[in-house]
């Protein structure tokens, strides 16, 4: 428990130190932009007649710092206020604050990237497995070929195609996040359309990532069917079924953590997605405050993304030694 | 961002690569299954229309006015634009680009990569940790994200410059497995006979190391060619780029911004560049299948 303690708190330290050097990295570019969009707005707001000291106030709430001062002093104003969440506010929406937009953002993502995350885990295992026992066959092959050639596809080809086809030839769905005549809230008509838009996306993720789970389950797999241990079991005649249960067992262990990772990795990857299906999430966000230059948008969107990544790269190692005791004994690698 | 190969880190198989048979060898693999063969002809073929593919047709492609958008016919085999430009010509054209970023990114995650993994794995000690930190922390800020916002301080002008960012994001997978790899070669005898001989450091990494990672920096560098073909297009697709020259990321934003997903007409424009990219997957795919057999001779089937 103490050992484990001691992860924890060296993976927490690790992880500031990372989202640290990233909020001085967004800090830093916004600084370098081209134009200096923190000066522009200033010199805006002077040009429109607001004091001195108002137009100031504003840049500050803007994108958590002055123009004026030393850098030290700005760095240090930017850092105070990102300790309290505060991200500053969006440069296109005036007056809505970045952190209302991002978890606006967030919601979409995440119901999208958890179902297609669970879906292509599910299929990527499943198939996996069969990969795995018939691989000496035509089934496992074309399984495994399948399996590589569709990891190597990039999201948005899938996604394109996927709408092309299915919603402007076929038109048998419909982009965007729910139909816009709704009711938003908790009723029936409003969710169904929730569901039925977010089907075309969770495909196109599922189509795109199963392959990877497939690949690594098959090798899993294989690799657990080789143990002492299933030879064993075979030799003293246990039943096939209860050896699949150990072999399916061992094989998922290696699986919880890409699982893990994905999660993290996908907030930031369902940009294609989201963009090709119109889907309002934290990529679509990310690639419209590029779009319209608004930093402080751009800076609150990266940030969220890349504390995703770190904290789910906590939560796989962590993970690991929980549930592997190999590791675990093993010590840190 | 990049997928790497992982290494047999056990490795008993590794032995040191001679350059005569690599090719004698790759060339029987080749010929053992057609769809190897068929998955070397796509790449040849992709990197043979990169080199010469400009050369066919003149700077400024003709257009069609009277034929926009339009579908495949014989004067157009694979349709028009919007602006009635032949597709082919298009696709044909727009190839150097892609391949000349990819291939210039994948130069650059070599040289760090393996410069950097070689180091820290047979140093060891502080530099292994300082480099080792430096790698965790380009694998684990999110490749596409970064790359999208440096789009905003970076214009990626030209496709060395696009190579040049790409690379530069991209090197963190290939440096975990070499320094894993050179770990496990630094302990066996053949590199401890040449340390107990007195042999320079500079001999033992160039001539006794160098030569038995070779074989997987090389996969790693064709699936990473592959991924950074993906992220450039992906780059132009998502429109965050200005484009100075034709390439497949260009086509289809275009493809897009004119409505190709909304009304479907003009499909060939949207697909062209979109086929390309699963052909050339797939030829990746299937040439990858024949260099793990060139190099793992465990996996050979006689």
């Amino acid at each position: 428990m103490l050992a484990f303690l001691r992860r924890l708190a060296g993976h927490l330290v690790r992880g500031i130190v990372m989202i640290w050097v990233v909020t001085t990295f967004t800090f830093v570019l916004v600084r370098l932009m081209p134009g200096d969009p923190v000066q522009t707005q200033y010199e805006k707001l002077l040009a429109q007649g607001v004091s001195a000291e108002q137009a100031r106030a504003q840049v500050q709430v803007t994108y958590g710092f002055v123009p004026h001062g030393s850098w030290l002093s700005q760095y240090g104003d930017y850092l105070w206020k990102l300790l309290h969440f505060d991200l500053g506010k969006s440069v296109s929406a005036q007056g809505v604050s970045v952190r209302t937009e991002v978890v606006g953002a967030l919601k979409w993502t995440i119901g999208l990237v958890l179902a297609g995350v669970l879906l292509s885990f599910v299929i990527g295992v499943l198939l996996g497995v069969v990969a795995a026992m018939k691989r000496n066959g035509h089934v496992g092959s074309v399984l495994s070929l399948v399996g590589s050639l569709l990891h190597g596809i990039p999201q948005y080809v899938m996604a394109l195609v996927l709408v092309t086809f299915l919603t402007v030839k076929l038109k048998l769905f419909s982009t965007g996040p729910v139909d816009g005549l709704l009711d938003p809230g908790f009723n029936g008509p409003y969710i169904a359309s929730i569901i039925s838009h977010a089907v075309l996306p969770a495909a196109a993720f599922a189509l795109s990532s199963f392959g990877g789970y497939l690949l690594t389950m098959k090798s899993s797999v294989i690799s657990v069917l080789g143990d002492d241990f299933i030879l064993a079991s075979e030799l003293r005649g246990i039943k096939p079924s209860i050896i699949f249960r150990y072999v399916a067992r061992n094989a998922l262990l290696p699986l919880f953590t890409v699982l893990a990772l994905s999660l993290g990795f996908m907030i930031g990857g369902a940009v294609f997605i989201e963009h090709a299906f119109n889907y309002p999430g934290m990529g679509a966000m990310l690639i419209d405050s590029i779009g319209s230059r608004d930093y402080s948008e751009m800076s609150g969107a990266f940030l969220l993304i890349t504390g995703a990544v770190i904290l789910a790269n906590i939560a796989a190692d962590l993970l690991y030694s929980v549930v592997d005791p190999r590791v675990r004994h093993g010590g840190a690698a | 961002m990049s997928t790497t190969v992982d290494l047999p880190v056990s490795g008993a198989t590794v032995a040191p690569a001679r350059r005569t048979g690599f090719w004698r060898n790759l060339w029987k693999v080749l010929k053992r299954k057609p769809s190897r063969m068929v998955g070397a002809v796509i790449v040849v073929l992709f990197v043979l229309t990169g080199l010469v593919g400009p050369w066919l047709y003149p700077d400024n492609l003709p257009r069609d006015s009277n034929q926009i958008l339009a579908g495949p016919s014989l004067s157009h085999l694979l349709g028009t634009d919007f602006e009635g430009t032949d597709v082919l010509a298009l696709l044909i054209t727009g190839t150097r680009y892609v391949l000349v970023a990819a291939a210039f990114a994948a130069l650059i995650t070599v040289l760090i990569g393996t410069g950097f993994g070689l180091y820290a794995g047979y140093r060891r000690g502080a530099p292994d940790s300082v480099l080792m930190r430096i790698t965790d922390f380009v694998l684990t800020i999110p490749g596409f994200p970064l790359l999208l916002v440096l789009s905003t301080v970076w214009k990626f002008s030209s496709a060395l410059q696009m190579g040049l960012v790409l690379g530069l994001t991209g090197w963190g997978g290939l440096a975990r497995s070499v320094r894993s790899a050179t770990l496990s070669l630094r302990e066996r005898g053949f590199v401890e006979a040449a340390r107990g001989l007195g042999m320079p450091t500079r001999h033992i990494v160039t001539r006794e190391l160098l030569p038995n990672i070779a074989p997987y920096v090389a996969m790693n560098l064709l699936i990473g060619v592959t991924t950074f073909i993906y992220s450039q297009v992906g780059l132009f697709y998502l429109g965050v780029l200005p484009f100075t020259s034709n390439n497949w990321g260009v086509m289809i934003q275009l493809a897009v911004t004119n409505g190709v997903t909304q009304t479907g007409a003009g499909l060939g424009y949207l697909m062209a560049p979109l086929v390309a990219i699963l052909l050339l997957t797939l030829g990746v795919v299937l040439l990858v299948d024949a260099l793990d057999e060139v190099f793992n001779p465990r996996l050979r089937e006689d």
